[in-house]
């Protein structure tokens, strides 16, 4: 796997940086193309370490049908049935790059220097396991701040998405043993819960006149 | 027998598949489908029932599904609701198509999801594998997403976002936590054993790093606490709970919330005695839920919001009973969940027998209903008496076992707040009472000639209503099941 590292560190690096562009790219489709990048890259991450363990393989196949085809195609037809603009974040260009740059600096950072905290084994601490699980606690941290901070329904299902994809790659070093049924299941349901959410947001477009969360006030306390 | 465990959610599965093929054209099919689906599954509830709380372990498919007392008890209930409110919506739903607020063709959408979500509960309880218990107990989130708006009106549509974002966030966090105790696990299990069971991950409970055990507790506890409906991350309850029709409001807080506490159970009680820290944790969030559970209630004036907040302080005291630790904790803990699923549910079908004959849901609109609607009001009158906790109704008895539990476990305190939360809950259950069914009527609803609901309401509120003063007078009648499932809890626990 060590002949291999450079590749790792460049696609978890990406993997990073698609989490920036999905989170901040204004235009949704555009975000929703960028998503479909980032599972790919998951993707080929995957075939790389299943050349060492072949049932990921398996994963990799599972991962390009869900997340590359599938997720990307619901959210472009429901981008299509309401408007392809984000409306305004709660926090402009400038201080969500900052914001963001610092909370995922600062958890890698804290991540592959006390490594030992989260992985389970000794064979997870070595690289490239240890890039694995700091970049899949950051790009996790990045969806959560997506669905904190954004106020555009649709914005927030992209940062579930990212979040899913943070807890997905972190199983390459937590649980390569995972059996296909297991993961069938995780990504059955993500595929499910998009489309569901998808059709409830549709409703608010309906209902509403637009994606915008700060307009659902009607239940309080 | 063990077979059975499949039929159990294979059984309503199927009738929810059949609904949406065939019963989606005719009302009358998916109501029928979904009664018979109901009844059928009610039985082999009551099989796996009696079994299991006789102390049979059932396995299947080399322990990957797996019940004990505490399954079979969280079942029947599930079933048993199932039962009740499948009857229940028959007369409900109509009525809300005859007055427009539901369009008729939908009726098969209900059913359907009805069944998918009545299907996914049961099968939360019958799996032993900690992913795959993951994934069902998000099925149950996803099958109930589309039931909780189903009036699909701006509040409905509203609650039912709120709902699947925060479930699914939150369940997020449950699959990280899952995902490293299956990871801590499998470094510490030799010999072929499978550490995705959750009865081998139990056995090794002590042997994982503490770092990976305190970091899957606290991404479990904010995963399945969302769904247990634990403070801080109740939001999405009382929004999902009124805004859904009456029947999935009374399976909500009545079954699927639980269901969130028993995959805590099945997931963060292992480490109690090697991490006394976990068990800490679980009380302290249980103590939070039931006050601020309590305060919310008083500023309720919403019928369905008011009976939420009343859930959130009820999970409140289950979570008190798992974080006391001891046998009596766990053991009252158990005894709440099965008393609450009983006389919330009780109190939700009979708001919703007022809705049904009223129109109206908001306490200060609402009064002197007693004289026409008397099966109703006495249904009412054992719900909130029960969880108000006054005594010879069940709700006294569980929450009593509380606070000699807290006592005998060394904290007092929390014997002191969980007293103060019920004497409060008493005065505020009375003071409701009073509100909607005694006193002078509202002309407005005396004009509009309110009368009883049909039997096929009523009947089901007459059985809870009886369980529940059943279990008030002669609580030994479920001592024994009681004792079963809180040992099954204490076998699947590891000791040092």
């Amino acid at each position: 796997m060590q002949e291999f590292a450079k590749i790792i560190s460049t696609i978890s690096l990406s993997m990073i940086i698609t989490s920036y562009l999905i989170i901040e790219l204004r235009n949704l489709k555009y975000a929703a193309y960028v998503y479909m990048i980032q599972a790919f890259l998951m993707c080929t991450l995957f075939a790389i370490f299943a050349i060492d363990n072949p049932g990921l393989y398996y994963w990799a196949a599972t991962a390009f049908v869900t997340k590359v085809v599938i997720i990307p195609w619901l959210l472009l037809r429901y981008i299509k049935k309401t408007t392809d603009r984000e409306f305004q974040p709660l926090i402009g260009y400038l201080g969500s790059i900052f914001l963001i740059s610092a909370v995922v600096i600062l958890l890698y950072r804290v991540t592959h220097s006390y490594i030992g905290f989260v992985a389970p084994s000794q064979f997870a601490t070595a690289e490239p396991f240890r890039t694995n699980l700091a970049v899949s606690l950051s790009i996790f941290i990045m969806g959560l701040y997506c669905i904190l901070v954004r106020r555009d329904a649709i914005k927030t299902v992209h940062g579930l998405l990212i979040l899913e994809n943070g807890v997905h790659l972190s199983l390459v070093t937590l649980a390569p043993a995972l059996r296909e049924t297991a993961l069938i299941g995780i990504v059955t349901d993500v595929v499910i819960a998009v489309w569901i959410l998808l059709y409830v947001i549709y409703g608010i477009y309906q209902k509403f006149g637009s994606t915008d969360t700060l307009q659902l006030r009607g239940l309080r306390w | 027998m063990n077979t059975e465990i499949l039929y159990l959610f294979l059984t309503p599965a199927i009738a929810g598949i059949l609904i949406f093929l065939v019963g989606r054209k005719s009302r009358v099919v998916a109501e029928t489908l979904a009664l018979l689906g109901t009844i059928v599954t009610f039985v082999i509830a009551l099989k796996i029932f009696i079994a299991t709380t006789h102390g049979e372990v059932l396995t299947l498919y080399s322990s990957q599904l797996r019940m004990d007392a505490l399954s079979g008890l969280i079942a029947g209930l599930v079933a048993l609701l199932g039962l009740i409110a499948s009857c229940y919506s028959i007369p409900y739903m109509r009525r809300e198509v005859e007055v427009g607020a539901i369009q008729a063709e939908r009726m098969g959408t209900y059913y359907g999801w009805f069944m998918v979500f009545l299907a996914t509960m049961l099968c939360a309880t019958t799996v032993n594998n900690i992913i795959l218990l993951w994934v069902i107990i998000e099925g149950t989130t996803l099958a109930s997403i589309i039931l909780v708006g189903f009036y699909w009106n701006k509040d409905a549509i509203e609650a039912a976002y709120k709902y699947a974002i925060l479930l699914t966030v939150g369940i997020t966090f449950a699959l990280f936590g899952c995902v490293l105790l299956y990871s801590g696990a499998s470094a510490q299990v030799t010999g072929g054993v499978d550490p995705l069971k959750l009865t081998e991950i139990a056995k090794v409970a002590g042997k994982m790093p503490k770092s990976i055990v305190l970091l899957s507790v606290v991404m479990l506890l904010v995963g399945f606490g969302t769904k247990a409906g634990m403070v801080p991350f109740h939001t999405w309850l009382p929004d999902a709970h009124a805004e859904a029709p009456t029947p999935i409001s009374a399976m909500l807080s009545g079954v699927m919330i639980k269901v969130g506490v028993y995959a805590l159970i099945r997931t963060v009680l292992i480490f109690y005695p090697f991490y006394p820290i976990v068990s800490t944790l679980v009380l302290v969030f249980g103590m939070l839920t039931m006050v601020v559970g309590v305060i919310m209630m008083m500023m309720q004036d919403d019928l369905k919001r008011f009976l939420a907040f009343c859930s959130v302080t009820s999970m409140g005291y289950i979570l008190m009973g798992l974080g006391l630790a001891n046998y009596l904790g766990i053991y009252g803990g158990i005894f709440h969940l099965l008393n609450h699923s009983l006389m919330k549910s009780l109190a939700f079908f009979s708001v919703g027998a007022v809705i049904y004959s009223t129109h109206h849901r908001r306490v200060s609109e609402l009064g002197g209903l007693g004289k026409y609607m008397p099966i109703s009001a006495v249904a009412f009158y054992v719900a909130t008496l029960a969880l108000g906790g006054l005594p010879f109704f069940n709700g006294f008895i569980s929450e009593f076992t509380l606070f000699i539990a807290g006592v005998k476990a060394g904290f007092p305190w929390a014997t002191v707040v969980a007293v103060a939360v019920a004497i409060l809950n008493v005065a505020i259950f009375i003071h409701l009472t009073y509100q909607v069914f005694m006193g002078e009527a509202p002309e407005n609803l005396k004009a509009a000639g309110i009368k009883e609901v049909p039997v096929m309401m009523w009947g089901g509120m007459l059985i809870l209503a009886f369980l529940c003063l059943l279990i008030g007078v002669y609580p030994q009648i479920v001592s024994p099941i009681l004792n079963e499932a809180t040992k099954a809890v204490f076998a699947t626990i590891a000791m040092p």
